[in-house]
């Protein structure tokens, strides 16, 4: 669904990726993995076109959307829920929602069944129901993000990236995140899911990548990376 | 009294006209942060091209109240290829490259183009505009108010509700918001923000456009009449606000009364003090605007 060969990409004059191959087949939940500055956040970036690659190739279902804008990339069925969250901070919770489906209001995508998607939405996240008139920028951190991932699924999209759902939320809430992830990887939606919380992405995730440094370092099926001694002492901490 | 309520009166009617010119500067402020600076020009335009299709239907025998509602819908759509041409020529390119200041002389620039233009194509004289309603004045109450004082403050009103509906209402309108709200995750949406840039800068020019065929039938039309109205309705984007719809109405009304109560009060002369004044204490003490508001937070 997803293939990257050698990604190239930077800000400016800074390059942060180093040539970066990775596969997300359909229907299959990934993991990129690392630490901080390891350049997680910048491959997402890169693959949904809000920077621009400086070389490689990114084909979404067998065609190249390297260097496309956002919104092309957008409109061929990349759904992105960004570092940060990034709601619209202005508008009420439902009007974030139907954004996520702009594409399929204005025919650029099939436009589908939108209200029953909005209506799965709320299932998925009922505080979002409760909240629907509230702006977005009045929303908790969790509940932001909640509605990012949902304005992000409302695309009904081709691949979700994930960046980071569980940052800065109480481990509460990060079990929450986790086990939406889980049901939305049983409904066979295909993901790329970023994260710090190596464990937990490699509990739900079918298939891992570890990244140090702009590079990937291991890759494998991810309950072979929970076992590696490397992952684990760099990664995992001792829990395990 | 009866002064009094006549000062503030036809304060509130140029007020409202000051009002959707800043409402203009807004519209382009949230989407890009930038501005139109031949925002005057384009009323000036405007009112011009509305002086030219409004005569040539007059021509036709048509009723001047006819030729002038004949005549709006040539002057929007004028206006919003207006402002989409300044978009174009004058800012996209700044947008792009981040230049900070690159846009500010390339508006100004083009309105001076704009305004060598009109004076070679219609003349430096004033040029009288056709009235669509009847010039005498009405009598209500201890005031006297022409009909078209009332057809500008209601043509203004209904223009600033127009574009609040198509904001709230419409996908298209919530792409617009989306974009003044977070440029890069409205990408993500699938919205082209530069084509929403051009847009904003369109509408804006046709709120411009609009207020030249609301005001020219009660004052003159010429090359040279958006100077200074541009200028003010400036001082009135930043007294109310450039992030207030609401501010920029209420820092018209403000900027319109405190003129005409000076003029008749102290002296013409010092009719622009206050408002000047005004804006001065506002960016002192309140940078942001009387309504305008610091962007919330992310959490």
């Amino acid at each position: 669904m997803l293939t990257i060969e050698n990604l190239v990409a930077g800000y400016g004059k800074v390059q942060v990726l180093h040539g970066i191959s990775l596969e997300v087949p359909q229907g299959r939940l990934v993991t990129l993995i690392g630490s901080n500055g390891a350049g997680k956040t910048t491959t997402l970036r890169a693959l949904s076109g809000m920077i621009e690659p400086q070389s490689g190739s990114i084909r979404l279902d067998g065609k190249d959307i390297a260097g496309l804008p956002a919104y092309e990339i957008t409109r061929r069925g990349m759904a992105h829920s960004p570092e940060g969250r990034r709601v619209f901070p202005t508008l009420p919770v439902t009007d974030n929602l139907l954004l996520g489906a702009f594409t399929r209001f204005t025919g650029m995508r099939p436009r589908g069944d939108t209200s029953a998607d909005l209506d799965r939405m709320f299932e998925l996240f009922p505080r979002l129901r409760e909240r629907r008139t509230q702006l977005a920028g009045t929303l908790s951190g969790g509940e932001q993000q909640m509605l990012a991932m949902a304005r992000a699924l409302m695309l009904n999209p081709e691949v979700l990236l994930l960046d980071e759902p569980s940052m800065g939320l109480a481990p509460k809430l990060v079990e929450e995140v986790f086990a939406t992830v889980a049901r939305l990887k049983e409904r066979k939606i295909t993901m790329l899911l970023v994260e710090q919380f190596a464990a937990a992405a490699l509990e739900v995730a079918d298939y891992g990548y570890v990244m140090e440094n702009g590079r990937i370092s291991i890759h494998g099926p991810a309950a072979q990376l929970r076992n590696d001694p490397a992952v684990r002492d760099a990664y995992l901490g001792v829990a395990h | 009294m009866n002064i009094l309520a006549q000062l503030i009166i036809s304060g509130v009617v140029v007020g409202m006209i000051y009002g959707v010119i800043a409402f203009g500067y807004q519209l382009t402020f949230a989407t890009s942060k930038t501005l139109n600076f031949g925002q005057g020009e384009a009323l000036m335009l405007g009112a011009l091209v509305g002086l030219t299709t409004i005569n040539f239907l007059i021509g036709q025998s048509l009723s001047s109240f006819a030729a002038y509602l004949l005549m709006l819908p040539v002057v929007l759509a004028f206006g919003l290829l207006q402002g989409a041409v300044v978009e174009f020529l004058g800012v996209r390119q700044a947008i792009r490259t981040k230049s900070e200041a690159g846009w500010i002389m390339a508006t100004i620039a083009l309105g001076i183009i704009f305004k060598n233009l009109a004076e070679n194509i219609w003349g430096r004289d004033a040029l009288r505009f056709p009235s669509p309603l009847p010039e005498a004045a009405l009598t209500i109450g201890p005031m006297r108010i022409q009909p078209m004082e009332i057809a500008i403050v209601l043509g203004a009103i209904a223009l600033m509700i127009a574009v609040e509906v198509f904001n709230r209402r419409s996908i298209y309108g919530k792409a617009v918001v989306a974009t003044a709200n977070d440029r890069d995750a409205a990408g993500l949406m699938g919205i082209n923000t530069r084509l929403v840039i051009t847009f904003s800068y369109a509408l804006s020019s046709m709120a411009a456009a609009f207020a030249g065929v609301l005001v020219a039938p009660i004052t003159l039309t010429g090359a040279t009449m958006g100077a200074v109205l541009g200028l003010k309705a400036f001082a009135v984007a930043i007294i109310g606000g450039l992030s207030s719809g609401f501010g920029v109405v209420v820092g018209g009304l403000i900027l319109g009364v405190s003129e005409n109560l000076t003029g008749y009060y102290i002296s013409t002369g010092y009719k622009d003090v206050p408002g000047l004044v005004l804006l001065l204490l506002v960016l002192t003490f309140k940078p942001s605007g009387l309504f305008g508001s610091a962007a919330i937070k992310k959490v």
